[in-house]
């Protein structure tokens, strides 16, 4: 029971983390790898974060790594892409011809 | 399991070579940001994965290190592309 549970965790991470690295190398346009990158972050690190407690016991350092690390990811992460984002607006990278609308640039 | 795990952490180690097909063509600075950010989430797993699989719990201290510390480099290059050099 406890494998199954780790086998299903573990393959969901790393499936989400390989779809989210094929949509950073796919993605015609900077603000939508960084909407993918968001997606490897959340729905490939903490399954297998949680994977790997589950294996480990939940009182060992493994739990108590895998709880800072996936607090520090959750906090941290939207952060920088926010950051990041922010910064390529305002140093002028254009989306890509496809994109329908530009909201902060309607603004006066 | 072990050999499982062992398994998942070489397979979370080679989505960073997806990543660098992005960090080598990206046309701009940003793109090559984002493919690094998510090379040190990725590198974070790996090593924390790995860690379980060989059993040794100071090399969670250097995954802990890096899901901490990444966010700078991001955050000080976003800085650089908004304002410059400061």
């Amino acid at each position: 029971m406890k494998d199954v549970l780790v086998v299903v965790l573990a393959v969901v991470g790393l499936a989400f983390s390989l779809s989210g690295a094929v949509g950073i190398t796919r993605m015609p346009d900077v603000y939508c790898r960084i909407q993918c990158s968001t997606k490897n972050v959340t729905m490939g690190a903490l399954p297998l974060l949680l994977a790997v407690t589950i294996d480990k016991g939940f009182i060992s350092p493994y739990g108590a790594r895998a709880l800072l690390i996936a607090f520090l990811l959750l906090v941290l992460s939207p952060l920088s892409s926010h950051a990041l984002a922010r910064a390529a607006y305002r140093s002028g990278v254009r989306m890509w011809r496809g994109a329908v609308v530009d909201v902060p640039r309607r603004r006066p | 399991m072990s050999t499982f795990l062992a398994w998942i952490a070489v397979g979370e180690a080679a989505i960073i070579l997806i990543l660098l097909v992005r960090l080598a063509l990206g046309p701009t600075v940003s793109d090559r940001i984002v493919a690094l950010n998510t090379v040190a989430t990725q590198a974070t797993l790996a090593l924390f994965v790995y860690a379980a699989v060989a059993d040794r719990s100071p090399y969670l201290d250097v995954a802990l290190w890096l899901a901490s510390f990444s966010y700078l480099g991001t955050v000080a290059w976003a800085r650089y592309l908004e304002r410059g050099l400061l």
